[in-house]
């Protein structure tokens, strides 16, 4: 199994009485609540838990795209993709968004990945979301009528770019460029393609189609993702594929101390803040009449938010035990996250973990102690899951000798170094 | 009444249509929530004149029309002039309401030679930063028109009840899925630049309860139409035509020659 540690990275100071006072923790939440001075802080607490966790050996760090979100802080998350770039070593870059529709000519979507590519020496994993109906709809104004038209179109648009060595012009409905001739192009062509997804059925076809990763990023746990994941399983041997555990991911919230009832202690109240102010969404934002398909209105299946947040205001208001019974959080001692982990894997089928190490207002120092505990103590216990199995859906980076070595690099200690000149020296 | 189809235009487009009565041809452009049957503004409507009412490409049986409809005024009213050549129909009286004003308009402004006599009620199409207006496109999913009725319960008995409950709701969130293709994310069309070239005698209505089209929209479409007279429906909604199918047919009638 492979494990990805991912950060939301959450506004830490929303009130008590959020939730009584404003309706919306996305698309109109009141600017007022951010404080640029201590979002320095909480920006570089982040990072840094980022690079820790590359150092501790995760293989992947996650980010992704959400808009006028205090949950999210990431309008841009190339921008954290290529500090990350520069200050990890080994870890793929999983950059789980940028959603291809906002982005006009989304050839900028294939040039800033490439970028990231070309920094990192092979590391990248492009996620092409739709993205949510808050996102892309409300936030940034995308007609949701024509939303997946212009995401099929930018994501042909895009292959067609990395992989075309000549200047081609497209004539596309949405996008119109006379001269497209891509500029850095990535180290792997193409980067591996995860498509993260909610749960539409046309999702389902379209990774089978090109052979993606399907990443079903859901806040409700593994015990409500089973029935979709198996939905997921049952399309692609439908349509003739064959099963292989890393064609999927699933996002998954987990912490880990020294006994569960430890675990309680430290991580019950930021499971609270995120279940209950994190994901307090005004449900007129959460699905623009057309963002959904006819074919999944009609299939009963939810959309990413108006399905999960019926299940998520119930999580809100359940004891701790009852989190963890139903799924929402995986938590306790090292024990105990192996044993659940374990089911998530037999479970879902998924050979892939997001793993949501941080939530809600948790703070860095506690966030290191259950990262570390994890990679330490859990990750070792059920690695060799699926061992069996190819993964296909992992960067192939260059060879590590190859690679450049950036400057002060963490968990480097580059032995060229002192023997470059320095500008002084130069001058 | 039986719903009729004709083939459009040289791409030969199957238009889903309403006709009944004698009399002047009449064009009915339907609202946000399309039409639910032979609905009794139109029959009442029905009884006086020609009436012709189609889908717009997008609502109701036309949904899997939206995507090769450009979203702009243009598709559309190329639309409506080949529905009236293949129905024979040279000149007509329009009506239209809510975004069907939008188009009428639309069609009046770019072919005044079709349209004699315009009514627009509640019309959608222009903005006014200091007017605004509910977002009818920003609602609850699983009640998403209740906005656009003056009372939150008429949705149920005005457009749910008496059909399959599932079948209505996805009606329902498809044509608020075509109706957002022409007005996402602001209502403005653009329309305002073309509306004095309307040649027509027309009138324009707003209903006194409805907050997606406030009252205060009456003053701006009627300056911008030369001629233009301009009234109100008291008590209804956005949706006046299923609130007050009387007093909406009799507002029409007693605006037309």
């Amino acid at each position: 199994m492979k494990f990805h540690w991912f950060n939301l990275m959450p506004w830490p100071y929303l009130p008590d009485d959020f939730t009584e006072k404003h309706r919306s923790v996305w698309v109109d939440v009141d600017s007022r609540l951010f404080d640029p001075v201590k979002a320095n802080r909480v920006y570089n607490d982040y990072l840094d838990l980022l690079e820790f966790a590359a150092d501790l050996g995760y293989d992947g760090v996650g980010i992704n795209e959400h808009h006028q979100n205090a949950y999210g802080l990431m309008p841009s998350p190339q921008l954290m993709a290529s500090t990350l770039a520069r200050r990890t070593r080994d870890a793929s870059i999983l950059l789980l968004g940028q959603s291809l529709a906002l982005y006009d000519p989304p050839t900028r979507v294939a040039e800033e990945m490439a970028m990231i590519d070309c920094i990192s020496g092979g590391r990248l994993i492009s996620g092409f979301p739709v993205g949510s109906s808050m996102d892309d709809n409300y936030a940034c104004g995308v007609n949701p009528a024509t939303l997946r038209e212009k995401y099929m179109e930018a994501h042909d648009l895009i292959r067609r770019a990395w992989s075309d060595p000549d200047v081609f012009a497209w004539n596309g409905k949405h996008y119109k460029l006379r001269y497209v001739n891509l500029w850095p192009r990535p180290i792997q062509n193409p980067p591996p393609i995860w498509i993260p997804g909610g749960g539409s059925v046309e999702t389902w076809d379209f990774c089978a189609q090109h052979n993606y990763n399907y990443s079903y990023l859901s806040f409700s746990g593994y015990i409500r993702g089973a029935q979709l994941m198996e939905g997921f399983w049952r399309r692609l041997e439908e349509l003739g594929a064959e099963f292989n555990p890393y064609q999927a991911a699933f996002a998954q919230q987990i912490c880990v101390a020294e006994t569960d009832a430890e675990a309680q202690r430290l991580y019950e109240k930021h499971a609270r803040y995120f279940f209950s102010r994190c994901l307090h969404v005004h449900p007129g934002f959460a699905d623009a009449p057309g963002y959904r398909t006819e074919a999944t209105i009609r299939a009963g299946l939810q959309s990413q938010m108006a399905g999960q947040s019926s299940a998520l205001n119930q999580a809100a208001s359940l004891s701790w035990q009852e989190m963890i019974d139903k799924g929402f959080i995986i938590a306790g001692s090292p024990d105990s996250v192996a044993e659940q982990m374990e089911r998530v894997a037999r479970t879902l089928k998924v050979g892939h973990v997001v793993c949501l190490l941080h939530f809600g207002d948790m703070p860095n120092e506690v966030c290191r102690y259950s990262t570390e505990m994890f990679a330490q103590r859990v990750i070792p216990r059920i690695r060799p899951i699926w061992g069996e199995y190819e993964d296909h859906w992992s960067p192939k980076p260059m060879p590590q000798a190859d690679r450049a070595v950036p400057r002060d690099c963490p968990g480097t200690a580059d032995p060229s170094a002192a023997a470059r000149p320095t500008l002084a020296r130069v001058v | 009444m039986e719903l009729k189809t004709i083939r459009v235009g040289h791409e030969g487009r199957t238009v889903h249509y309403y006709r009944a009565g004698q009399g002047k041809p009449l064009l009915y452009l339907h609202h946000l929530l399309g039409i639910r049957g032979f609905e009794p503004a139109l029959a009442q409507l029905a009884a006086h004149y020609d009436l012709i009412a189609p889908f717009a490409p997008g609502w109701g049986p036309a949904k899997d029309d939206l995507p090769d409809i450009d979203p702009g005024a243009l598709d559309l009213t190329l639309h409506y002039c080949d529905l009236l050549d293949a129905l024979g129909v040279t000149q007509a009286d329009v009506v239209g309401i809510s975004i069907g004003a939008w188009m009428a308009a639309e069609l009046a402004a770019i072919s005044p030679q079709r349209v004699a006599q315009l009514v627009l009620v509640n019309p959608l199409g222009l903005w006014l930063d200091d007017v605004g207006g509910e977002d009818a496109f920003a609602q609850h999913p699983g009640f998403p028109s209740r906005v656009l009725f003056s009372d939150r319960s008429m949705r149920e008995k005005l457009f749910i009840a008496g059909r399959d409950k599932m079948e209505a709701h996805v009606e329902e969130l498809l044509n608020l899925r075509a109706g957002a293709k022409f007005l996402w994310p602001i209502p403005d069309t653009g329309v305002k630049r073309r509306l004095p070239r309307i040649k027509a005698r027309t009138l324009i209505a707003t209903s006194e309860r409805d907050t997606i089209v406030p009252a205060a929209y009456g003053p701006a479409w009627q300056a911008a139409i030369p001629g233009a007279q301009l009234t109100t429906l008291p008590d209804a909604g956005h949706i006046a035509e299923l609130e007050q199918p009387d007093a909406f047919s009799a507002l029409v009638r007693g605006f037309l020659n």
